[in-house]
């Protein structure tokens, strides 16, 4: 047997005539066939074989037909069996009683065997409704997200019931507002029309929205408000559900973004109060007199104060980078822009790593303009010489070389420093990540991770790679913005 | 120095002013001191001072409209002070009519020099604009030959060229904006061409940077535009 898509609708007079109509041809033929085999029959067996078409009419289209079948049998078993043939009257009294246990026995067997047919499809029914139920809840189950638990269920309500629209709508999603979602997507019926049917999601706690059906056919069956009903709550326990999980998984990203501010904060109240002590240290010492006017101890001493200061300023930029990075509030100003430019003005800010390092440049004297923000692209340059410098052995020279390449530029910075391993490759570009000779290395391990922030909002990528005889940083730029090209001129 | 300079300071932190009044006293200016914007041009109309170091955020009205107002009046030297991150913010206030800026924080000696540059361009302004030679640093352009010397060595320069290294030379030592730049050297159409810029710089430190990788002369300031640094 296979199983409608839809809930049975409720028969109008047309789709109940063939069954009556069958009962009808079925009883006839038996009673033919029976008249002609009269000669053989004595009117008993005749009535006891026209109860077969009484009895499978009802077996196979329930109670009407077979009350029919039953009728004209009775009227075919009096006319054609019964003396005084071929009349529908009876003279004897023992044929009477026989005519009138005839009709009761076939109603009985109608009454019977309709009311088992019945009670077999009102099972198969059910059995349908619960595989729906398990389908549906099986299909719920997978979804996560409000708006596709929500427009599965439009989907599905509106395909069982055939209605020209379904809405459903929660009140208040997890970002606050209503979400509504409408199957099809644009409502048939003029905005204003009331639905026809409307459905709460009830949740556990609280009223989480409705289910709107609009259909051509306004009423709707028991079993179908009973299946509605189902499907409401299913749904409205799957979203309770999803709005849980999505919960926890804020939690999780909060207690996640909370460990990350307390290693800032850890690190950035060290990092700021190392240079503010030896600034501290150095200026109490100059002002207290134990140092003489004109000596080595004082310049040094001053020295020391000025660096650090430059420290303390280069932190709070970084800081102030790094928050614009992640708030995604860097706006660049790309403008054609000439690396060596940026080179420039990033080695005249990285003095100490210049001074400790010999810096080797090799850029082509044809290499392109880059099409990027010069300020931020000199941030990058300087944390990562920077960076270099901390990490190699003083003496050791920092290299920097840039290609065309593509569309584009390579830019590579190479120290003398240490490998790292090669799986923490990409973690390096992490915040607070120091893989190596952390104790020796002062910062907030927030350069790096500004780099690659800054890099790729300009759509390129930065990454790391360990040397047989140092460690390279590369990044990619663009030389290309959407459509002009720099000009080539010539004086 | 015959007369007392007299330098107007509009900021306001405290920290700042008390800083800046002990230490340019000290260095043997006459200062004046206001917190506010309005108090600035205020005082600006009623001292006449020969510089002023305007800081461009301010509780009232801000930099650039003390910028703007001054600028209707007056032509004496403005020296913006900002913060590292508002490159954008030097810019505007250049391109109001600031003649120089400093980042915050700075060096006093950096400040001092920037003092020194503005006050000669004011002077520079009022009585030699039409000498027909500029010595900045080793070279010597000699306006009216069209000819670049460093020491007895000719540097041979394209139109472009020369007409660029007139320009940042004869503002040396001052920071001069890619817009200020393109409009004087290749007109008001142009202002927008960075491009062009970028490559003259480039052609131009191949010819007068000993290492124009690590230029010394022709110093890039990043997201503002260019500055000639006759020291090298």
């Amino acid at each position: 047997m296979s199983y409608p898509t839809t809930l049975t609708r409720k028969p109008t007079w047309i789709t109940r005539l063939p069954p009556y109509l069958y009962s009808l041809l079925f009883t006839a033929v038996t009673v033919a066939a029976l008249v002609l085999a009269r000669p053989y029959l004595t009117a008993p067996v005749a009535a006891l074989l026209l109860l077969i078409p009484v009895s499978l009419s009802a077996a196979a289209w329930g109670l009407g037909p077979s009350i029919l079948a039953g009728l004209l049998a009775f009227i075919a078993l009096n006319y054609f069996f019964i003396s005084p043939l071929y009349t529908l009257t009876v003279h004897q009294a023992q044929d009477l009683l026989a005519l009138l246990v005839f009709l009761g026995v076939a109603a009985l067997i109608s009454q019977l065997v309709g009311r088992m047919r019945d009670s077999l499809a009102l099972a198969e029914q059910r059995e349908h409704e619960s595989r729906r139920l398990y389908e549906m809840s099986g299909q719920l189950g997978q979804r996560k997200d409000e708006g596709q638990i929500l427009q599965y269920l439009a989907d599905y309500t509106q395909e069982t019931t055939l209605a020209d629209q379904v809405e459903t709508l929660v009140t208040q999603s997890s970002n606050g507002k209503p979400l509504l979602v409408s199957t099809p997507p644009i409502r048939p019926h003029p905005i204003d029309a009331q639905p026809d049917l409307v459905i709460s999601l009830l949740g556990t706690q609280y009223l989480l929205g409705e289910m709107r059906l609009w259909r051509e056919r306004k009423s709707f069956s028991e079993t179908e408000m009973r299946l509605l009903q189902t499907y409401a709550s299913l749904a409205a326990v799957t979203l309770e559900r999803a709005r849980l999980a999505q919960e926890s998984t804020r939690a999780q990203i909060l207690e996640e973004s909370d460990r990350l501010k307390s290693a800032l904060l850890s690190s950035v109240s060290h990092e700021l109060r190392t240079p503010l002590a030896t600034i501290k240290a150095a200026i109490t010492s100059l002002s207290s007199g134990t140092v003489p006017w004109e000596s080595d101890a004082r310049s040094e001493l001053v020295a020391v104060i000025d660096e650090e200061a430059d420290q303390l300023n280069r932190l709070v930029g970084n800081l102030l980078n790094m928050s614009r990075i992640e708030a995604g509030a860097l706006q660049l100003q790309r403008q054609w822009t000439a690396i060596s430019d940026c080179l420039a003005a990033a080695l005249r800010r990285s003095q100490t790593a210049s001074r400790d390092h010999p810096i080797q440049i090799d850029l082509p004297d044809d290499l392109p303009l880059a099409w990027v923000d010069d300020v931020l692209i000199e941030q990058v340059f300087s944390n990562l010489i920077s960076n270099s410098g901390k990490y190699s052995p003083p003496g050791t020279p920092i290299e920097i070389h840039a290609a065309s390449q593509g569309g584009g530029l390579v830019v590579t910075v190479i120290n003398r420093g240490p490998h790292v391993a090669e799986p923490d490759l990409g973690r390096i570009f992490e915040k607070f990540q120091r893989l190596t000779a952390a104790d020796r290395v002062t910062g907030t391990g927030l350069g790096l991770s500004i780099c690659k922030g800054i890099v790729e909002a300009h759509g390129g990528t930065i990454w790391a790679e360990n040397l047989p005889d140092g460690f390279a940083f590369h990044f990619t730029l663009s030389t290309s913005p959407l459509s002009e090209q720099p000009v080539e001129i010539s004086g | 120095m015959t007369r007392q300079m007299h330098i107007l300071v509009i900021d306001d932190e405290p920290q700042i002013l008390r800083a800046l009044r002990t230490i340019l006293t000290a260095k043997g200016f006459r200062i004046s001191t206001a917190s506010r914007g309005e108090e600035g041009l205020a005082l600006a109309a009623v001292e006449e001072p020969d510089l002023i170091i305007l800081d461009l955020s301010l509780p009232d009205i801000d930099g650039f409209q003390v910028c703007r107002e001054l600028r209707q009046w007056t032509r004496t030297p403005i020296i913006v002070l900002s913060v590292r991150e508002s490159e954008r913010d030097k810019v505007t206030a250049l391109d109001l009519g600031a003649d120089d800026y400093l980042t915050k924080p700075f060096g006093i000696e950096e400040l001092l020099a920037r003092i020194r540059v503005a006050m000669r361009h004011a002077g520079g302004a009022a009585h030699a604009s039409a000498s027909s030679v500029i010595q900045a640093g080793p070279f010597r352009i000699d306006i009216t030959a069209h000819q670049v010397m460093r020491g007895d060595e000719e540097i041979k320069l394209t139109a472009t060229e020369y007409n660029l290294l007139v320009y940042l030379a004869s503002n040396a030592g001052r920071v001069l904006t890619h817009r200020a730049i393109l409009e004087q050297v290749w007109g008001p159409a142009d202002i927008d061409h960075v491009e062009y810029l970028r490559v003259y710089i480039r052609q131009l430190r191949q010819k007068i940077e000993k290492d124009p990788n690590q230029p010394r002369y022709l110093v890039n300031e990043p997201g503002i535009g260019y500055r000639f640094i006759p020291e090298g």
